[in-house]
């Protein structure tokens, strides 16, 4: 499924809809005005007011109860007109369906998308047509034949026809649409052979945000292409530094599922958070036997890394890179002297430094600035004060360099007061160096890899349910993080001394406390008495502390970089995280995901890594599925009777009928048109260039006159489609939610529900108050 | 404008509809089959006509009524709606939903059931294209399995065209024998992966419907080849739609040659000598007396005798001489000697022992049984049991090229002597012992040095890490 639909954003959709809606109901009101006038002469101004007057008149004094009454009317009428007939073909396509679908041989996931596809397809257009014609031929019949002029005869407001005849329409198309639907559940739980029925279910996904690391570990926006002519998906090399990061936000014990790992007697009971993929396989050579038979291996890793956050904007460009990695990698001294080489080729050689290098590194500063406060740490506020002030003086740089270019001056950019502000920068992250590492603690869990099964929706291969507590083997800054923690706690409570000694029941502590293995305790407890002795450590006030006042996390990470820690047990220093507590910061959870196949590939798309929460059952997604038809169907409904309200039928049938077609078949390709994605030239120069048999890079074969020309009427042209784009609805949005749902995937409420009824919604209100006005201030004895 | 008055003119528009109605019924009614000599008659013409040029559905293959409905339904829309359909299959297979994609193109063939070139496409994209595009052999092995069943439905639905036939044998033999999975296929065609074929706890069976009687897959191909070929001489036309027709016919003795060709690559020496005997036969005795049409539609045979070449041309009204020559260039074309000399030399049993010798020297160097060994009796270090294999192997190899000196100069038993050479010297190096000065085939190791690299990859892929079968 190549879905990758970004949050509906309501309130700038709202925003747009009421300055359209206001400039329509300006230019409607206008015109009425000046025709008003221009049939009347000067009595026009006092016909338009009396008119103007009714009609709001009519708006403000609408009768639910008439409403009603035209409501039932129009409900009969439908009836009386066969249109539920629509439910003879439905049960027809049922029952012959099977002769086309059912295949006992086909893969279970196979089926249910298949049946499922069918059944929603069959009941949208079903009832498409008669929906069209129902709408766009009513009320044009009622005039023609007269019967219009029984209604408008009573005290019922033209306004109030309009909103009956919606109102009627819309139930019966309702009506039909649950009758259908209901059938329609009973037909694919009776029709789906039985190995495919516990694939029908709706899986709630949360998706994430996705950025890449390339094969120098640097980040990117994008993966390699392996010349796939989709280009939905971007791969990663295996067997390398190659990451596909997904950041999921809102990660809370509501995304922690129960979930039985393993089959039969290795079944068991995890609590964790449950991630499943839908990764795509690329390969450049044919592999192992093992990789053939079972696929190309994946690895999750789990982090929590602000240092990343902080410093991996600064990456961009070559000449930044080094400072960027020292500061990822925690070197923070090393990133000072790097800085601070960097600060003097600012002011020495500025010119070296491309423009782009300037702009990278005053964003990477800018952003450094910024998640330093937001972690809110008072002791940072230092160094995080001259990324700031580092990062204004690289604005002031930057706006001297783009007028510079802008306008061809030459006024020298202020490079000295920025190198300046470099230098000291360098000096306040030298100074917060042991700082700067302890406060940023980078945190990595490796997952166990597993093999991909590609193209499996759901397939258990592709799930994994990480543990609410996670065990693994600490890497050395981790390592060190745990073992400073747990000191810094127990010196405080005086648990490490016995007398002038440490105390002898530390190993023990260590192994029940803090799940040590027994031989990693022994380990420390022996490194630490040597230490003691030597003098590094000592003892006073009857605490263990640093001999030279030095904290915790700096000594560990001493004697792990002496190699003094090396773990005694063959599977490293195991120590226990948890998974909400320890590695969702702010309720971001970041997942890196590495191939570790040499030469192969694994190509993702945003949606290709999710956060399962708990399934839900099949009929919540296929009832919203059905509300998204209903609405199309009913903004359909809206459009025709709106149409029909001052043409006749045929010419109403056509113009719903191009709305719903351009809707639904075009409007991606016009949005592209429009904002210049999609490739190609204007309608006439496109025209031209077919009679010419010429291709767009070459161009047209006419004079420079003709195809200035042209491309102004193309203009014009484009400036049509413009105004068209703005009033034809997307209808595809409508369709959404099926085709979540024949994945096997809920459809998600604010993402394809919510626009649909925004639309819906969009629609409705200016078509009712237009519908009204064209039905009021029309001749109906004019058929 | 008429003078009519309205029952006036329905009356006639009656009466046109009875004398239009008169020739429609005339000719649409159906025909009457007479028993005795397959003729038909009665007063349905079109019935007649479509029995006499095979044209009726049922005649074309087996009818499938939802494919009748769906094209009844249509009206006349049968050629747009299937276009569409074409587009929409394209698309999903570029966005890679290959759920849909199997959908459209099985609504495709309900339109056109008789569109050769549809099966024909189709089968071959599920087979090949499809397939490569999954990750696990498995997977691929289901889609090669679909193209297959889709070919094979092609053939029920159009029972009188010999090239779906052919295109099944096709798929079965190039799929399970030659492709890059061919180990894994050759394994899944007789033990299907999918669990739903489990004969027995841990025991596979094949899928039934392509491999109902668990028969090798080269076996299984013939069967289609000669089905094909039935068909084709059943057809009354000369040659066959989409291939040559001396190609076309070569499916049946060829599938039974690559048969006993992959029985001796997995080391299945029992019946060696029948299985190739059995397709030096098929290769001379039926394909090789076939008569086919050459250039300017002349008669010839691959394999005639003297007197039959005269024969023919004679029938064909040319020289000999210009009659051989169109013999030459045909045999050439088809490989049609290298294929006879190869079976030949594969039938004697001083091959067979050459191959049947390398092979257990492979399996004992896989078995680590290549290192050199202390001998009890006399506590001296002698020679490992894979090496003295290997050395039996190059004699082997030699006896060999003397029988069948111009065979033995092809590629396929030149690399196959500096393979054995290969492990030899690879038991030298892992015993850290000189290679020797002299050996049986060194001056053909010498000669072929550009080779070498090729034959180290070829060692590498078999001895990594797995033990042969």
């Amino acid at each position: 499924m190549d879905f990758d639909i970004r949050p509906y954003d309501l309130s700038s959709a709202a925003t747009s809809w009421m300055m359209l809606v206001g400039i329509l109901t300006l230019i409607s009101v206008g015109l009425s005005f000046v025709l008003s006038l221009a049939r009347n002469g000067v009595s026009g101004v006092a016909i338009f007011t009396t008119g103007l007057g009714s009609y709001l008149g009519d708006l403000f004094s609408l009768s639910p109860k008439r409403i009603y009454a035209l409501t039932k009317l129009t409900l009969l009428e439908a009836i009386r007109r066969k249109a539920l007939l629509v439910f003879v073909v439905f049960a027809v396509l049922l029952m012959f369906a099977g002769w086309f679908l059912t295949d006992t041989n086909s893969r279970p996931e196979l089926q249910v998308s298949i049946h499922v596809t069918f059944l929603l397809t069959a009941i949208a257009w079903l009832i498409l047509p008669a929906v069209i014609f129902l709408s766009c031929w009513a009320l044009p019949e009622d005039i023609r034949i007269r019967s219009l002029h029984t209604v408008v005869t009573k005290p019922a407001r033209r306004l109030e026809i309009v909103i009956g005849r919606m109102a009627g329409m819309g139930i019966v198309s309702c009506l039909v649409l649950v009758v259908m639907g209901v059938i329609g559940a009973v037909w694919i739980y009776r029709k789906l052979p039985e190995n495919s029925r516990s694939q029908l279910t709706c899986r709630v996904p949360v998706f994430g945000q996705l950025y890449f690391f390339d094969a120098d570990g640097q980040p990117a926006a994008t993966g390699i292409n392996v010349g796939d002519t989709w280009m939905y998906r971007s791969h990663i090399v295996g067997n390398s530094r190659a990451r596909a990061v997904w950041m999921f936000r809102d990660v809370n014990e509501s995304s922690i599922v129960t979930d039985t790992i393993g089959t039969g007697d290795e079944a068991k009971t995890v609590e964790g958070l449950k991630l499943e993929c839908r990764f795509e396989a690329f390969r450049t050579v044919k592999g192992s036997e093992k990789s053939v038979l079972q696929g190309v291996q994946a690895q999750y890793t789990l982090s929590s890394n602000p240092r990343e956050e902080a410093f991996g904007m600064l990456s961009q460009g070559e000449a930044l890179r080094p400072v960027a990695d020292a500061l990822r990698d925690g070197q923070f001294r090393n990133g000072s002297d790097r800085l601070k080489e960097l600060a003097t080729r600012v002011r020495t050689t500025p010119d070296e430094l491309r423009p782009a290098d300037y702009l990278g590194l005053q964003n990477g500063l800018a952003v450094a600035g910024v998640i330093l406060k937001e972690m809110k740490l008072p002791a940072l506020l230092p160094v995080q004060e001259k990324f700031d002030a580092a990062s204004s003086r690289g604005i002031a740089l930057l706006r001297v360099l783009q007028t510079n270019n802008a306008t061809g001056a030459t006024d020298k950019p202020p490079y000295a007061e920025f190198a300046e502000s470099l230098e000291t920068l360098a000096g306040g992250i030298l100074e917060s160096a042991d700082l700067l590492h302890e406060s940023l603690p980078k945190l990595e869990v490796p997952l166990p890899a597993f093999h991909i099964s590609e193209y499996h929706e759901g397939a258990a291969e592709n799930i994994t349910v990480v543990p609410r507590k996670l065990r693994f083997a600490a890497d050395y800054e981790t390592l060190a993080r745990f073992l400073s923690g747990i000191f810094e706690k127990w010196s405080e409570e005086g648990k490490l001394v016995e007398g002038n000694a440490i105390s002898s029941s530390l190993v023990d502590s260590l192994q029940k406390d803090a799940s040590v293995s027994p031989l990693n305790a022994e380990l420390l407890a022996t490194v630490l008495n040597e230490q003691l002795t030597a003098g590094t450590l000592k003892i006073s006030d009857g605490k263990l502390a640093v001999a030279d006042g030095r904290r915790w996390f700096a000594f560990f990470d001493d004697l792990i970089r002496k190699e003094l820690l090396i773990s005694q047990d063959t599977e490293g220093w195991l120590i226990e995280k948890d998974l909400l507590t320890d590695l969702v910061s702010n309720g971001f959870l970041r997942v890196e995901v590495a191939c570790l196949n040499d030469q192969m590939y694994l190509g993702m798309a945003r949606p290709d890594l999710f956060i399962r929460k708990p399934d839900r059952s099949f009929l919540v997604g296929y009832t919203k599925a059905l509300v998204s038809i209903a609405l199309m169907l009913m903004l359909i409904i809206v459009l025709g009777v709106t149409v029909s309200c001052t043409v006749k039928g045929p010419v109403a049938l056509f113009f719903t009928l191009t709305f719903f077609l351009v809707g639904q078949f075009f409007h991606e390709f016009m949005m592209k048109m429009l904002s210049g994605q999609e490739q190609g030239m204007g309608t006439l120069e496109s025209a031209v260039l077919i009679a010419q048999h010429r291709n767009p890079q070459v161009g047209m074969d006419v004079s420079s006159t003709t195809s200035a020309v042209l491309k102004g009427a193309d203009k014009g042209l484009e400036g049509v489609l413009r105004v068209f784009s703005n009033i034809v609805p997307d209808f595809s949005v409508f369709n959404r939610g099926s085709s979540f749902v024949e994945n096997g995937f809920d459809v998600p409420f604010n993402d394809c529900v919510v626009p649909a009824v925004a639309i819906f919604a969009g629609f409705l209100i200016p078509c009712v108050l237009m519908a009204g006005a064209m039905l009021k201030f029309r001749e109906l004895e004019a058929k | 404008m008429t003078n009519l008055n309205s029952r006036q003119r329905k009356m006639s528009y009656g009466i046109g509809i009875i004398l239009l109605l008169g020739p429609i019924v005339y000719l649409g009614f159906p025909a009457e089959q007479n028993a005795a000599d397959s003729s038909s008659g009665g007063l349905g013409k079109l019935a007649q006509m479509r029995q006499q040029y095979d044209l009726g559905e049922a005649t074309l293959g087996k009818v499938d009524p939802s494919s009748s409905a769906m094209n009844l339904v249509l009206l006349g829309l049968r050629g747009p709606a299937a276009s569409v359909l074409h587009l929409k299959a394209i698309e999903y297979q570029e966005k890679k939903q290959w759920a849909k994609l199997k959908t459209t193109v099985d609504s495709i063939i309900l339109l056109q059931p008789h569109y050769v070139q549809i099966w024909k496409f189709q089968g071959w994209n599920l087979a090949y294209n499809v397939s490569r595009e999954w990750d696990k052999v498995d997977d691929r092995f289901y889609w090669v399995k679909e193209g297959i069943k889709f070919l094979k439905l092609g053939t029920d639905r159009n029972q009188t065209i010999p090239i779906l036939f052919h295109n099944v044998g096709e798929v079965i033999s190039s799929k399970m024998g030659i492709s890059d999975e061919k180990k894994f296929f050759r394994v899944f065609f007789k033990q299907d992966p999918d669990p739903k074929f489990e004969v027995s706890p841990g025991q596979r069976g094949p899928d039934p419907a392509i491999n109902e009687e668990g028969k090798d897959s080269y076996l299984v191909a013939h069967d289609w080849f000669v089905k094909a070929n039935e068909k084709d001489d059943n057809d009354d036309l000369i040659g066959v739609k989409g291939m040559t027709h001396v190609f076309f016919r070569q499916g049946p003795a060829k599938s039974l040659i690559n048969y006993a060709e992959m029985r001796t690559k997995e080391g299945a020496f029992g019946e060696h000598i029948a299985a190739w005997e059995a397709g030096f036969k098929a290769w001379m005795e039926d394909y090789g007396r076939e008569e086919f049409l050459g250039l300017d539609d002349k008669v010839y045979t691959l394999a005639p005798s003297e007197e039959e070449l005269k024969q023919q041309a004679e029938r064909n009204g040319i020289t000999l001489m210009a009659q051989r020559k169109l013999w030459e260039s045909n045999v050439k074309m088809v490989n049609f000697d290298f294929w006879r000399r190869y079976a030949s030399a594969e039938m004697a049993p001083v091959t067979l022992t050459l191959h049947k010798t390398f092979f257990d020297a492979k399996q004992l160097y896989m078995q680590g049984k290549g290192f050199d060994r202390l001998d009890p009796a006399s506590g001296m270090t002698v020679a490992s049991e894979a090496q003295v294999k290997l050395e039996e192997a190059m004699q082997r190899w030699l006896e060999a090229k003397q029988e069948f000196s111009t065979m033995y100069e092809d590629s396929r038993y030149v690399d196959e002597a500096l393979l054995i050479v290969q492990y030899w010297q690879a038991i030298h190096q892992q015993n850290a012992r000189p290679i020797p000065d002299d050996y049986p085939l060194k001056s053909l190791w010498i000669e072929n040095s550009g080779k070498h690299l090729e034959t180290e990859r070829e060692f590498q892929r078999e001895t990594r890490g797995r033990k042969l079968q």
